[in-house]
């Protein structure tokens, strides 16, 4: 169990700097997820956190102690990757006792198997333990990983991108008994991904990276309804939020794209003052009643929902409709928005004004 | 323009047959998306119309010809793989006009043809480049226009965007619709993504094992499937699947604790049968109150997953398991009491040796 802080790390590969002057705290027992496209320094910032890199400035505190000169092994950390990475040769229990093994845990072999068998029973996998990991499937590969980083009772889970080598629906399945593990074990969870839905779905707290800096961290909701700035609205929710610009005119929102003029709640600037307008495609409202309009280019179909992009002269929005909408590629439909749920970005540097 | 009929087609790889009589008319003018696992049959099917596979029994038409014999550049038809497959030592210009200097086409009117095609595809001021100049999308661009230059009766398309990234696939996706629409040709078009088949086509074909198991517009597809692969395949999340017992209206799920009431109509298919049951119900299609309400059974939130524009909540009935999606934040967390109800009329009753969804695919 720990806490785990990050006070102004840099790191530098020659002249690259893959994290500046990053500052984080995680809290005992929270679930942490670190988003971000690759090269933003999530999966470095792991592996500071783990001791597999030096920063080149800054401190790695864990519990309070400063533990930035610590190795690996004294920092008490599980590390999962993306990759199995299992002994082939091995059982699954050959697997699970190997990190027991070793001289420094001091462990009687009764207390290994016993170890050894919660963690199978906590994880499904019991009835595989006798057998040779190259015969398990995916999941189950992961799910060994998994275990054996849980067996000797790490202070912190590490996790860089575990479950995206998966299929669709494995993943869901793990993603639910990952958090699950989670709340059992009480243990602090680092989760690093480039996917939105498992930061959104899983992390008690999303921190958001982008090109080595931290942008923004918050709970999911927070990071959804609330994002600093145009980076964070874009990196969450699928499809990612419209970003429109425009002219505030007596209380409206004048657009670029076709003139047209749409009602805003929540006004910000003066008169005439350009603004970047975000409104999410599930808060489009296709009624009939306009006010503005656009000629559909696509529909994506999902079943349950369809997804409109529309065309309005040349700048391209998404809106997600019910799956009884029926569209024609090329009809041209009215819209308009739920105005309570615009945000107002400032179109120089980003930053969200409804926040300031 | 042209029709294409599958009849009683089989096709062995040794001893592995990856066809087992495969029956379908695609109309004149109709996108049809193949959609399935690898190891389904879909690609080998493709390859089938194309004659680029020959097959061990039964028929292939286009437009009333028997062509199954006939080798693949007499079918007049143009295929697009996955690779783009593009001359590389040849411009844009010449690597679209290459099936037309096969067919000896005149310099002029190949020129035409070519400006053309590279017009609709928007790869106009690509013409001369080499493709290693081009990015990924304009490459499947150039293969496409490749394909489409000589007005071939049929364009075959075998996971085209399989190899770009999720925003170029979106766009890609869209504007090969666009050009179906444009162009009218019969298109068949084989993905292993679901989403990509329910947005491009007019009727999906779904092949598991060789064989076919629905046809349909992807609406009758997602709403009425046949049998519990269908079911599965299509949908994300992926439809819950519990097995379940019948007692007058009460339909009780295996490990639950308590009974969804039903009403007649809803039971009518599967009255009087003896199989076991597997209900497959959606999780639009579980419905959630804060209150105790009529129709409704109390059961227990066990997972949030709060993707922002909803949510994915999971409900405990005793040792069953349900996903419901609800509208964002409408359940705060896990451990609540809610009361639960399921959508009779998009719940779906399959038996479950067989797989068959007993209402029929309506």
């Amino acid at each position: 169990m720990a806490d785990i802080a990050l006070q102004g790390v840099t790191k530098k590969f020659g002249a690259n700097i893959a994290l500046r002057d990053l500052d984080l705290d995680i809290k005992d027992g929270e679930f942490f997820v670190l988003l971000g496209q690759t090269g933003a320094g999530k999966t470095t910032t792991l592996r500071v956190i783990a001791g597999l890199e030096k920063p080149n400035s800054g401190k790695v505190i864990l519990d309070g102690q400063d533990a930035t000169n610590w190795n690996a092994a004294e920092r008490d950390v599980a590390l999962v990757l993306q990759q199995y990475s299992l002994y082939p040769r091995l059982t699954v229990r050959g697997n699970l006792e190997f990190p027991l093994k070793s001289r420094t845990h001091n462990l009687t072999a009764a207390e290994i198997k016993d170890r050894v068998d919660r963690v199978a029973e906590t994880l499904q996998i019991t009835r595989l333990l006798d057998r040779k990991v190259e015969r398990l499937s995916g999941g189950e590969m992961q799910r060994v990983s998994i275990g054996r980083a849980i067996v000797r009772k790490p202070r912190v889970f590490l996790m860089d991108e575990p479950l995206s080598a998966l299929d669709a629906n494995l993943r869901d399945v793990l993603r639910v008994e990952l958090k699950k593990l989670h709340s059992e074990l009480g243990a602090t969870f680092v989760f690093v991904t480039h996917d939105q839905v498992e930061a959104m779905s899983m992390g008690d707290k999303i921190g958001v990276l982008n090109k080595g800096r931290l942008v923004q961290v918050g709970t999911p909701s927070e990071i959804y309804a609330k994002p600093i700035n145009t980076f964070v609205a874009r990196s969450v929710g699928t499809p990612p939020m419209n970003l429109l610009d425009g002219t505030l005119r007596a209380g409206t929102a004048v657009l670029d794209a076709g003139g047209f003029t749409l009602p805003v709640t929540r006004i910000h600037g003066a008169d005439g003052a350009r603004i970047r307008f975000g409104i999410r495609p599930e808060n489009m409202v296709l009624d009939g009643n306009g006010p503005a309009s656009g000629r559909v280019f696509d529909v994506e179909n999902h079943g349950v929902i369809k997804i409109l992009t529309l065309d309005v002269n040349g700048t391209h929005l998404h809106a997600t409709v019910s799956a009884q909408t029926k569209v024609q590629i090329d009809e041209v439909v009215p819209f308009g928005w739920r105005s309570e749920k615009v945000l107002s970005f400032d179109p120089t540097n980003g930053r969200n004004l409804d926040l300031d | 323009m042209a029709q294409i009929d599958i009849q009683n087609v089989q096709k062995f790889f040794g001893h592995l047959q990856v066809l087992k009589n495969l029956n379908l008319t695609i109309a004149d003018g109709e996108f049809v998306v193949m959609l399935g696992q690898s190891g389904g049959g879909k690609t080998t099917a493709l390859r089938a119309i194309a004659g680029l596979e020959s097959v061990t029994s039964g028929k292939i038409l286009i437009n009333g010809t028997e062509v199954q014999d006939r080798k693949a550049a007499d079918r007049d038809i143009a295929f697009v793989f996955q690779s783009f497959s593009l001359y590389p030592h040849m411009t844009v210009r010449e690597n679209i006009a290459f099936p037309l200097r096969a067919v000896r086409m005149k310099a002029t009117e190949r020129d035409k043809a070519v400006n053309e095609v590279a017009g609709i595809l928007q790869i106009a001021e690509h013409l001369n480049r080499k493709p290693s100049a081009l990015s990924g999308g304009d490459m499947q661009r150039v293969a496409i226009a490749r394909a489409l230059v000589r007005r071939p009766q049929a364009l075959l398309m075998d996971e085209p965007l399989g190899v770009l990234d999720a925003k170029l696939r979106e766009q890609m996706r869209a504007e090969i619709k666009r050009l179906h629409i444009a162009r009218g040709s019969t298109s068949v078009y084989v993905t292993h993504d679901q989403i990509e088949a329910m947005s491009l086509a007019d009727r999906i074909v779904i092949l598991h094992d060789g064989v076919l198991q629905q046809v349909g517009a992807p609406d009758e597809i997602y709403l009425h499937p046949t049998n519990l692969f269908v079911a599965k395949f299509v949908g994300s999340p992926v439809m819950n699947i519990n097995g379940v017992r019948i007692d007058g209206n009460g339909v009780t799920l295996s490990g639950a604790d308590a009974s969804f009431s039903f009403p007649d109509d809803a039971l009518a298919s599967v009255r009087g049968t003896a199989a076991d049951l597997t209900l497959g119900v959606r999780p639009e299609a579980v419905l959630l109150q804060h209150q105790q309400t009529e129709g409704y059974i109390e059961v227990q939130t066990t997972n949030i997953e709060p993707l922002g524009s909803h949510d994915i909540v999971d409900i405990g009935l005793g040792e069953a398991v349900l996903r419901a999606r609800t509208e964002s934040g409408f359940i705060s967390g896990e451990g609540q009491r809610v009361w639960a109800r399921l959508d009779p009329a998009q719940a779906h009753f399959f038996d479950t040796a067989t797989g068959l969804n007993l209402r029929g695919a309506n």
